[in-house]
């Protein structure tokens, strides 16, 4: 008997993991025809852990003050061993953590996975994109740069357009007239500790969501496992003759997470200068703008949003129109039918909206 | 389900996701304004902007000068209170208007001291009211131009003086001009990629200091000699600069070993899930 057996043995004496095993692990059956998209949620899981570890790790040099800040990312960046690639995956973590959600949701969309009974998942992932943009925003300004600095000036004044509340809105996010360093330590404060809190707490809920559901069977291919949901009373969706997620999808996992893990380390390595404006490394001057201020690549279409409409409160209304219209999206389309191919329009209106979003994007990183 | 519901669900469905563009992207407050925040023009600008010929010229000049592109606008040269339009020229408020040619070097020296003195050190600067040139000779006025030695130049010169000797001295000094910018341009590039490399910045600024004031200088010996000083100077900074490189080389080489094994990895992972498909 291995040691590992024998220690084995003594855990599931004592806790019955074999149980475990068996009901989360290789009893644990999914849909014969699951694929490929259904392990993004697996590697965003992987993606939040590396942030929590690189950012735990950054806090260690980094200091949240106007006057060090600046100064102590240049000595992570420098100094700091291997401190470069820490800040580095931390910067690069968020970027693709943001791709990976928009995928992530992008093929629920697609495969109209959002369906009841699984309104709440679906909210529950698009609360936590929204979160993840904000934790990013506030992240940004942490490296009190000429970037940071002046994104976020911009980004806080746009609340600004809010009527009434606007200019009282905008004092209360910046700590003060101007953005400084209030600005600096609140922002810090709500990045490094409710964020991150919240962001873990709605995990939690959309897996339990998920736990409670049942994994959605794909629309396509065979869908001997499916069955319509009826609104009559709980049932948990089985996927009797399915395949065990150990360690079948359990390996499909390890494989995009792998896959990812090959992208992030490309752009660390050999691209890190995909996110980063020279102005990200020129500290932080609050009587110098620079030339051309831009957005994070993921609020491009919100900033060529604004600029085609005359009035920015117009533009902020529609993208809060369109904002809550997506968020509620499952309640608004009650069509039983999940085949994108059986539902051309639907089909059509998605395949139009990503490329105007895409076209917003384009147009909004050249303009 | 009725033709009116299914067509009700259709255009609900198809109205929500038309708005899929705005939708993604509108997923916080961070809608980011549109109009970037810029420095607001001066009235200066504003008003001679709008103003026929040699009233109206010095503004689109200035705006392809180093001094714009440096942030230095009317106010910094010519005085007067760039935010008032009828205080703009008020001598109360420090308006100096246009310098007299001998009084050029003196009006531009209150920003470049040491190009002052070397100016004034060297015949040309003694040659000043006697018919010698000023700054704007060379440099231009509104228009400032960089001092590089694209500035000593046939055209130029030759308005005063043959060009056999700033031929000479140009031609000494090329190659290190061209050493200069390339150090200078491998400095930015590692500065623009988050490596600390003020130490050398501040080495190489003080060395083209000591280059430039050569630039002013028109005795053929000392730029020969200077040059070659300045060259070893520069060349300690290269050696550091290729310490960064080899550096950076490792690091890409670390990167390329650690994605080449992530994809193996990969494909083994993928290999392996088909065995138990």
């Amino acid at each position: 008997m291995t040691l590992f057996k024998r220690l084995y043995d003594w855990i599931d004496l004592r806790i019955g993991a074999s149980e475990i095993v068996k009901k989360e692990l290789t009893g644990y059956l999914l849909p014969r025809n699951i694929n490929e998209w259904y392990s993004l949620g697996s590697v965003l899981l992987v993606i939040f852990a590396l942030q929590v570890a690189t950012g735990m790790l950054l806090m260690i040099y980094y200091i949240p003050d106007a006057d060090k800040a600046f100064k102590s990312v240049t000595f992570i960046m420098n100094e700091v061993p291997f401190g470069w690639l820490i800040r580095l995956c931390h910067a690069v973590g968020s970027n693709l953590m943001i791709a990976v959600l928009l995928l992530h949701m992008l093929s629920t969309l697609i495969m109209n996975s959002y369906k009841s009974p699984r309104e709440l998942n679906w909210v529950t992932g698009f609360i936590l994109l929204t979160l993840a943009q904000g934790i990013s925003l506030t992240g940004y300004l942490a490296p009190w740069s000429q970037l940071s600095f002046w994104a976020t000036t911009v980004a806080t004044n746009s609340a600004s357009a809010i009527p009434v509340v606007g200019p009282y809105l905008v004092e209360f996010l910046r700590g003060g007239k101007l953005v400084g360093p209030a600005t600096l330590g609140r922002f810090f404060a709500v990045h490094v500790a409710v964020l991150p809190v919240v962001i873990a707490a709605f995990i939690g809920f959309h897996l339990f969501l998920l736990k409670r559901t049942g994994v959605s069977t794909p629309p396509f291919g065979s869908i001997e496992t499916d069955k319509r949901w009826k609104p009559e009373s709980y049932s948990y969706q089985h996927h009797p003759g399915g395949i065990p997620f150990f360690p079948n999808y359990a390996l499909q996992d390890a494989t995009s997470i792998t896959i990812y893990f090959a992208i992030f380390f490309a752009v660390v390595y050999f691209a890190p200068n995909l996110i980063f404006t020279p102005d990200a490394f020129v500290p932080a001057n609050a009587f110098k703008t620079p030339p051309h201020i831009k957005p994070e690549w993921y609020f491009l279409a919100n900033y060529q949003t604004l600029k085609i409409f005359p009035n920015e409160l117009i533009g902020l209304t529609i993208q809060a129109v369109a904002m809550t219209l997506l968020a509620l999206l499952p309640f608004l389309d009650r069509s039983p039918e999940r085949h994108p191919l059986k539902r051309p329009l639907f089909l059509a209106g998605t395949i139009a909206g990503i490329l105007v979003w895409l076209g917003l994007t384009i147009w909004g990183h050249y303009s | 389900m009725t033709m009116t519901t299914v067509r009700v669900t259709t255009l609900a469905n198809l109205s929500l996701v038309a708005a899929c563009a705005l939708l993604i992207a509108a997923l916080t407050p961070q809608a980011v304004l549109a109009a970037a925040a810029e420095q607001p023009e001066t009235v200066c600008i504003q008003c001679h902007s709008t103003l026929p010929d040699q009233l109206g010229a010095p503004v689109n000049l200035w705006r392809k000068s180093i001094h714009a592109e440096n942030g230095i606008s009317c106010n910094s040269c010519h005085g007067g209170d760039p935010r008032i339009a009828d205080q703009a020229m008020s001598p109360a408020h420090g308006f100096l208007g246009a310098p007299k040619d001998p009084d050029v070097p003196a009006f531009c020296g209150r920003c470049h001291p040491g190009v002052l003195k070397d100016y004034l050190a060297s015949k040309h600067g003694k040659a000043l009211g006697k018919g010698g040139p000023t700054c704007f000779t060379c440099h231009s006025n509104h228009l400032v131009l960089k001092a590089s030695l694209d500035l000593i130049n046939e055209k130029t010169c030759t308005q005063c003086h043959d060009f056999e000797r700033a031929r000479t001295i140009k031609a000494a000094m090329m190659q290190t001009e061209g050493y200069v910018l390339s150090i200078d341009r491998r400095i930015t590039d590692y500065q623009n990629r988050g490596i600390d490399v003020e130490r050398l910045a501040k080495s190489l600024f003080s060395v083209r200091n000591r280059f430039h004031t050569l630039f002013h200088d028109v005795d053929v010996t000392r730029v020969k000699s200077e040059s070659a000083q300045i060259n070893a100077d520069l060349g300690k900074i290269d050696q550091e600069l290729k310490g960064i490189e080899s550096v950076m080389h490792q690091r890409k080489l670390a990167g390329g070993i650690v994605v080449a094994f992530l994809l193996g990895l990969a494909g083994l992972l993928h290999l392996l899930k088909k065995t138990f498909d």
